[in-house]
């Protein structure tokens, strides 16, 4: 039987590295194909170079990497509560996070200051007081709209004469 | 700076009826900013509470939900809804009549103010 295994054995380690070896069969026995179907899907890993060479890290690495995959994969509810911070880690953490807010805060200052307005109007503390003030004296809002009306008329009065030509060719003598 | 940013989310706080607590977190529930009302149960603001969020969202994908945005729990007199701005978490905690819709909208409002404070986080 020991015979019968290191056989299949070989045949599974030369027919799925790929690579021909002196023990490799020159025809290929189906029967031993069917088996390392079987073999190929579980010990895919670890049998790749089980024959030719023996490496132990190799071995090593291609578990780490199932251990890997499986650990990454499983949902393991009892470990994910371990993960708790002490408490004068948390406070030491509060006190940093305090100083670099206040840091990042007054660096992003402009970034920051237009985002954080919620409006353009701004409150009022006392209202009543600017309510009851008194109003503008009505010579005051007539003297106002007499400049206003100068002005508006002055500024529509602007022409551009033009004299000279509005486009100069420069060096163009040919 | 600080205080006017706070000021900000105590404004938002009292807009919206039922909001108890803004919580911005680091992803092990340290808080970087937190304002909130007396109404605020102690529990839900425990950093174990808080990570939990992390750890959930890890293990959902797992499971198949993808990259998770928001999380909202809905309990018995409370809801908790929290946003994955991961290094950051977002901690809302409202009451269980509170607009869920208002809170996600504050989305845009908070998140000028969450992409300087995930600085304050990755520099350290």
């Amino acid at each position: 039987m020991g015979c019968c295994y290191s056989f299949f054995c070989n045949d599974d380690s030369s027919s799925q590295a790929g690579e021909p070896t002196e023990r490799t069969h020159l025809l290929v026995n189906p029967v031993s194909i069917n088996t390392t179907v079987v073999h190929a899907n579980s010990e895919d890993y670890i049998f790749r170079n089980a024959n030719t060479l023996p490496k132990k890290t190799d071995e090593q690495s291609a578990l780490n990497r199932i251990l890997q995959e499986t650990a990454t994969n499983v949902i393991d509810v009892a470990a994910l509560d371990s993960h708790n911070l002490q408490h004068h880690e948390y406070l030491e953490r509060m006190k940093h996070y305090n100083v670099k807010v206040q840091q990042v805060m007054g660096n992003n200052r402009n970034a920051l200051s237009y985002k954080v307005k919620l409006s353009l109007l701004q409150d009022i503390p006392m209202p009543e007081k600017v309510m009851m003030s008194e109003p503008i004296n009505p010579e005051d809002i007539k003297l106002i709209n007499s400049f206003l009306s100068s002005a508006v008329a002055s500024i529509q009065d602007i022409k551009v004469e033009h004299k000279e030509n509005l486009v100069e060719p420069f060096g163009i003598n040919c | 700076m600080v205080e006017e940013v706070r000021k900000l989310l105590q404004d938002i706080l009292q807009k919206i009826q039922g909001l108890h607590c803004i919580l911005i977190t680091d992803r092990d529930g340290v808080p970087l900013l937190k304002v909130g009302t007396d109404k605020a149960p102690e529990n839900a603001l425990r950093p174990n509470f808080i990570s939990t969020f992390g750890l959930a969202i890890d293990q959902g994908s797992k499971l198949g939900l993808g990259k998770t945005g928001t999380l909202i729990c809905s309990y018995a007199q409370y809801q908790v809804i929290q946003m994955n701005k991961l290094p950051l978490i977002v901690t809302f905690i409202t009451s269980d009549t509170c607009n869920t819709g208002h809170i996600l909208a504050l989305q845009n409002q908070i998140n000028p103010i969450i992409s300087t404070l995930t600085l304050a986080v990755a520099e350290s």
